[in-house]
């Protein structure tokens, strides 16, 4: 006969460890597999680790990390709040840019003799204002016209590259730079202030990523505008019917979120680099897009895990130096985490 | 009806007989944590015997069948098939001792023909599919059986009511001798249920067994040799003649207590006042057998007006149209005495239009959003605070809304997509009749509800009604419109094939207009 034993309890095992664990298996994956692929190339996984782990322990790291962490955070958070809406911003990279051109432009109508805080006030507006707009054009393709945000963002980022090119092989161009293309360097009165001291020191750009990331926090959390959000992005037609504007929410959180990337353009300009240059935040807005998506668009998440990335990428320095690998291969550990976390903690899996 | 034990030599090709029921269930206990879902509950199924299980929703009743089928495996009691005892331990273990099952949603392919998905389940042998043969096997049985399909049809292109016979004739070609139907007269027309029950007769007839959900009493007589009801997870009525039990008798076993019917007295609708909703000449663009064509249409304040129709006629182009969700190709919607125009859907909210959604999922379930956000956000600017949401504001308005209908609203933290049809279906009406609208669309209002819940809806649509908002209901229930209704219009390939009162109203005549149109009817009423 077949009484079935009562099944086992189920055993309550907490799913925040359950997914951390999946975390670090994923993590470890993704090492393991870049490690082939070293080892491929010639260099030797272990050696090469150890000197990423190293080149984290140096005393420069820390600032190393946050400076590179700033436009990464804003331009993460440029994907999280689109997110929340069920927009995918790929355009990160041109959107940080055009806030660096922004700035550039504000600092220049300005002069070099205007006060600094002043001007300071005036690139950061300018920059959100120049990014929200960029970033708001793949909105309002994607409500008028109905073309997938995610291409045009995409597209958008090459026209804003060659944007700032043109500005800066021409117009804009330093003739006290000795043939480079680069925009003058803005005067030191008109850079953000360091925070800290000796190798600690960073500019004051990561407190605007910080404050950012809290006000996004709060706005997606608790504003009717992040809860609008949300319902948009869980269910568009509901939203719909309830009477919401979706279409004016889809395009006001793409100029959110490209207001975020164009300050990261502000206070990469303004605090780390000075001027515009052919490689002015490349890559970054990918990275940030890896960040959003690695931390499911959870504004205080997508910080940490821009500042992880951020490490990774600083770590990967010593690639270039101890094992001759170019410094762009640590993008594809980059890579393998994102695609080994999303492997392991879909959605299916924490089922 | 014949006894359930009946030999079943009338058949041409008999089901091979074998003694003892085809499935007995013993103290069949089924828990969900603490939730005793099924409560050592017995039944038995005999050859040849039409099995209706009646109860509310979260009676168990699913549960039962899920055990039955090896879904869910029970945690306590026996299973014995013909004698022998059997552990149905998973649904292929159900369908080698020959019970099938058909969900309410089917489990066909749509992008398949209905040869194609019959192949899928009958886990053929070979690398080849021999369409031929098989479709000529699908004609066969499909006679044999009563269920008419045409093998070569695409599944998408099928009525809702082929689909279910496919899902049946798949069932059956799989080798079921028993066969489970989750509820599977909520989805069709008049004309369809009666189609499905002669078949359902006509597998009884030749010696297999038919399990049925249902939730209609009419139904069970007209099918079911014996009926099982369920109540909070325990059996109250095992194994009864239906016939034996008047209505009252049935719904007070799977309520718990007598339900009162709706007053058939109602003052009469004021015919002096302007219309609410007003349709002049209405056209929409779409599919040809749905979108609308021409239609003229007008609810009164203060009255219910029925709309009855083949789902798929243009109900959906109605409902969409009265509330400002649709913009007609061609004449005018007035809304409170004023056009719509193009103007956007908060246009119609501001003039107090609500809707109960005919698919609360695709429309107006969030994933991931608890009870209260979804009140909340039909109504943001009614919880404003500061920037953001009166969320304690919007459970005490939860709780009194509750209070106030009285339909059992699931708790306001729970995620609305998690829970089940008729719970989501509550927290549609609870959003839409929370207080008193102008214009109330309610489509298919009491779609997955239990009788009482049914009750309470209808009664709060008419309290709409008394409180002078025009209603439409939209239902394929036509005992539900006839009882509700001041006027019943008929919905025929996007035009309105008729209007009647429920007091001529004959559910044939109706059933026609539905089916046929204007013309057929015009016809027969000459």
């Amino acid at each position: 006969m077949t009484t079935i034993a009562i099944a086992p309890t189920r055993v309550d095992v907490r799913p925040a460890v359950l997914a951390v664990l999946r975390w670090i298996v994923a993590i470890a994956g993704a090492l393991v597999i870049f490690g082939v692929l070293m080892w491929t190339k010639g260099a030797n996984p272990l050696t090469a680790y150890s000197s990423m782990f190293e080149t984290l322990t140096r005393d420069t790291a820390l600032s190393g990390i946050v400076i590179k962490a700033t436009p990464l955070i804003l331009a993460a958070l440029a994907v999280a709040v689109p997110a929340r809406a069920g927009l995918v911003n790929v355009g990160g990279e041109g959107q940080l840019v055009m806030g660096g051109v922004a700035a550039a432009r504000v600092a220049r109508l300005f002069g070099p003799g205007a006060p600094g805080g002043l001007v300071l006030v005036g690139m950061a507006v300018g920059a959100a204002l120049v990014g929200a707009g960029w970033a708001a054009v793949g909105g309002l393709l994607r409500v008028r016209v109905g073309i997938s945000e995610a291409v045009t963002t995409l597209l958008l980022n090459y026209i804003a590259l060659n944007v700032m090119f043109f500005l800066i092989y021409d117009p804009w161009k330093d003739l006290a730079g000795g043939g480079q293309p680069t925009s003058p360097a803005i005067p030191v009165a008109q850079r953000l202030p360091l925070i800290g001291s000796g190798s600690m020191a960073v500019h004051a750009g990561i407190l605007v990523a910080l404050i950012a990331t809290a006000a996004m926090w709060w706005v997606l959390r608790s504003t009717r505008w992040g809860f609008k959000l949300e319902v948009v992005g869980g269910n568009a037609e509901a939203a719909r019917r309830a009477g919401f504007a979706v279409g004016l929410l889809l395009i006001g959180a793409m100029a959110v979120g490209g207001a975020l990337a164009g300050l990261g353009g502000f206070a990469q300009l303004a605090g780390t680099e000075f001027k515009l240059r052919p490689g002015f935040l490349v890559t970054y807005g990918y990275i940030a897009f890896l960040a959003s998506w690695l931390a499911r668009h959870k504004p205080v998440r997508v910080a940490v895990a821009a500042v992880v990335l951020a490490a990774i990428s600083v770590s990967g320095d010593s690639l270039q130096l101890d094992s001759r690998l170019p410094a762009a291969t640590v993008n594809v550990l980059m890579a393998l985490v994102l695609l080994a976390v999303f492997g392991w903690t879909s959605r299916r899996s924490e089922a | 009806m014949t006894a359930p034990t009946t030999s079943t030599t009338e058949a041409p090709d008999p089901v091979p007989q074998r003694p003892g029921h085809r499935l007995e269930g013993r103290g069949i206990t089924k828990r969900f944590g603490d939730l005793v879902a099924n409560d050592g509950i017995d039944i038995k199924v005999a050859p040849g015997e039409v099995h209706a299980v009646l109860g509310e929703n979260g009676a168990g009743k699913s549960t039962l069948m899920k055990v039955m089928y090896g879904t869910y495996v029970a945690d306590e009691g026996d299973f014995l098939v013909h004698l022998e005892p059997v552990a149905i331990t998973s649904p292929a273990v159900a369908r080698a001792h020959g019970i099938g099952m058909v969900f309410q949603d089917m489990r066909l392919i749509p992008a398949f023909t209905v040869t194609e998905n019959i192949a899928l389940a009958l886990e053929l042998s070979g690398p080849r599919l021999d369409r031929k043969a098989l479709a000529r096997r699908i004609r066969e049985e499909s006679e044999r059986y009563g269920l008419a399909v045409h093998p070569d049809a695409l599944v998408r292109e099928l009525a809702i009511g082929e689909r279910q016979r496919v899902e049946i004739l798949k069932v059956l070609m799989a080798g079921a001798h028993l066969i489970i139907l989750d509820e599977p007269t909520s989805v069709l027309a008049p004309q369809e249920v009666d189609s499905l029950l002669a078949a359902i007769d006509n597998l009884r007839r030749q010696g297999l067994s038919v399990v049925i959900i249902t939730h209609k009493l009419n139904e069970a007589r007209a099918v079911a040799g014996r009926c099982s009801v369920l109540r909070g997870g325990k059996l109250i009525l095992g194994g009864v003649d239906p016939r034996t039990l008047d209505d009252a008798e049935l719904v007070e076993a799977m309520v718990g207590r007598s339900v009162k019917p709706i007053p058939a007295e109602r003052p009469a609708a004021p015919t002096d006042r302007p219309p609410v909703l007003e349709l002049r000449g209405v056209s929409t663009e779409g599919r040809p057998q749905s979108c609308l064509k021409g239609v003229e249409l007008t609810v009164a304040p203060g009255e219910v007006l029925g709309v009855a129709g083949v789902s798929g006629n243009g109900q959906t182009e109605l409902y969409e149209v009265a509330l400002g969700l649709l913009h007609p190709s061609a004449g005018a919607v007035l809304l409170g005495g004023e056009p719509l125009g193009r103007s956007p859907v908060s246009t119609a909210i501001g003039r107090g239009a609500v809707g109960v959604p005919q698919d609360p999922i695709a429309e107006a379930v969030v994933p991931g959003l608890s009870v209260a956000a979804h009140v909340a956000l039909s109504d943001l600017a009614q919880f404003k605070r500061g920037p953001g949401i009166d969320w304690r504001r919007v459970r005490s308005r939860l709780d009194e809304l509750d209070g106030h209908t009285q339909l059992g609203v699931a708790h306001a933290d729970r995620t609305v997509e998690t829970l089940s049809g008729g719970n989501i279906q509550r927290v549609m009406l609870v959003r839409a009749l929370r207080e008193p609208a102008s214009l109330v669309v309610a489509a298919y209002p009491s779609r997955g509800l239990d009788i009482a819940t049914t009750r309470r809806t209808q009664e709060l649509l008419l309290e709409q009604r008394a409180q002078g908002a025009g209603v439409i209901v939209i239902s394929e229930d036509i005992d539900e419109l006839i009882a509700l209704s001041d006027r019943i219009a008929v919905l025929h390939e996007g035009t309105i094939a008729g209007i009647v009162t429920p007091a001529q109203a004959d559910r044939y005549l109706i059933g026609r207009l539905m089916l046929e149109g204007a013309v057929a009817a015009g016809a027969s009423a000459a």
